[in-house]
């Protein structure tokens, strides 16, 4: 469709000055009066254009986007090596966080330990002093039974030789009173 | 009469001399050719000098429009060519910018398409076959001639394949610089055409005014098109002479 319009696009101008009998060609494109000018005011044109660009705009961008390219790069580094750096003290402060917390777990047990034992310790050495006073006690309290016993027994036979001296002259002996006493 | 008439469609191609100036005979008078061929670098110049002025990390606009045509054209040479296309970076950047702005002034009502004559695209077309073919015999030497004789053809195919490739290569400036120009004077005048159709329908001309509207953005896209294809081929051209092989 395109291709044809511009076929079109060509033709009619040229038929149509053909008809007429124009000197120029019809199409402008076609007049080649102007050809040494068009040319020479484009190599003119685009030589300034080219020298523009080559001296003046292309090494200017060129640098700066090669500024910026570093930056970005230098900053993408340096945020890098500060995540780094946080991530270092971070596991340092877990590799801290975890030896204090098992030396504490190790105090709370040794000291635990140290207590039981002071404990057990304690415990034993009043288990044995309370044994001692016990048996000492129980020793004190069997002599003393005895002691009373032998005092009432003593007390018995003076009363009863008391008793019985009031009744009878031949008193009995000690001896013969306990043996009937028993 | 075409020249009287109002909605000549080629009127606008005419070229009419600014100030007559003369070397050795020839004529190389100031024309409106001329006249907007200095447009077209005052404004690309306007352009980088506005947006270089106050270069920053953090660009304002008018630098971001000019790093963004650098990368642009850049990036084409890079991935064309390769980094072997550095050094010819200032031509293909300055031929874009030229092109471009060339196609877009031309957009304006009553200004004049340096680009819609075909002696400019073909002096461009020219001036790059020529030194592709100079830069290809350059770097490659008579290797360069590989490019006629593409690997993996048979050779009884050769008495074939070659003048093709032979026709196909020296052909390029011509499809260059001729859809350029085809593009440009097509749709300049199709613009104008319908412009006329406008004005000859009286109160009906809304329905090619639309059409205009339509036709007017068609426009706009074909001219950056076209300079962005103009540039490619040349990139591509470009590497074909550097690297013959493929």
């Amino acid at each position: 469709m395109k291709f044809f319009l511009k076929i079109f696009i060509f033709v009619l101008p040229l038929s149509e000055a053909y008809a007429e009998g124009q000197k120029s060609a019809g199409l402008p494109q076609m007049d080649i009066s102007t050809f040494p000018s068009q040319l020479f005011w484009l190599i003119i044109t685009f030589t300034a254009l080219y020298l523009f660009m080559w001296k003046f705009v292309i090494p200017r961008l060129s640098t700066t986007i090669e500024e910026r390219k570093d930056k970005i790069s230098n900053d993408i580094n340096d945020a890098e090596n500060l995540n780094s750096e946080a991530s270092k003290i971070l596991e340092n402060y877990d590799d801290k966080m975890n030896s204090a917390s098992l030396e504490s777990n190790e105090i709370v047990s040794s000291s635990k330990a140290t207590m039981n034992e002071y404990l057990d310790k304690l415990k034993k050495d009043n288990e044995i002093k309370i044994n001692a006073m016990i048996t000492e006690s129980e020793k004190k309290i069997h002599q003393q039974k005895q002691q009373s016993e032998q005092e009432i027994k003593k007390a018995t036979i003076d009363t009863i030789k008391s008793i019985v001296s009031k009744y009878v002259e031949n008193v009995p002996s000690d001896d013969e009173i306990s043996k009937k006493l028993n | 009469m075409a020249a009287d008439n109002p909605i000549d469609p080629i009127h606008q191609f005419e070229i009419s001399k600014i100030a007559e100036m003369q070397i050795a005979g020839i004529d190389i008078s100031f024309t409106n050719s001329s006249l907007f061929m200095v447009f077209a670098i005052a404004a690309t110049m306007t352009l980088f000098i506005l947006g270089l002025s106050k270069r920053s990390i953090i660009p304002n606009r008018m630098q971001m429009l000019s790093e963004l045509s650098y990368n642009f054209i850049a990036n084409m040479l890079r991935d064309q060519v390769g980094d072997q296309g550095r050094a010819y970076f200032p031509f293909i950047f300055s031929l874009f910018m030229f092109i471009f702005f060339c196609n877009f002034i031309g957009l304006i009502p009553y200004t004049f398409t340096v680009t819609s004559h075909l002696v400019v695209t073909f002096a461009f077309a020219g001036l790059i076959f020529l030194a592709v073919t100079i830069i290809g015999f350059m770097k490659n030497g008579l290797g360069y001639l590989r490019i006629f004789y593409p690997s993996g053809i048979p050779i009884f195919l050769a008495p074939l394949i070659v003048p093709i490739e032979i026709i196909s290569y020296l052909s390029k400036p011509i499809s260059l610089s001729v859809r350029l120009c085809a593009n440009m004077l097509a749709g300049h005048s199709i613009l104008k055409i319908f412009a006329g159709f406008i004005v000859m329908l009286g109160f009906l001309g809304f329905a090619p005014l639309i059409f205009l509207v339509v036709l007017y953005a068609l426009e706009t896209l074909i001219a950056a098109l076209q300079a962005y294809i103009f540039t490619i081929l040349t990139c591509i051209y470009l590497n074909d002479a550097l690297h013959p092989d493929h």
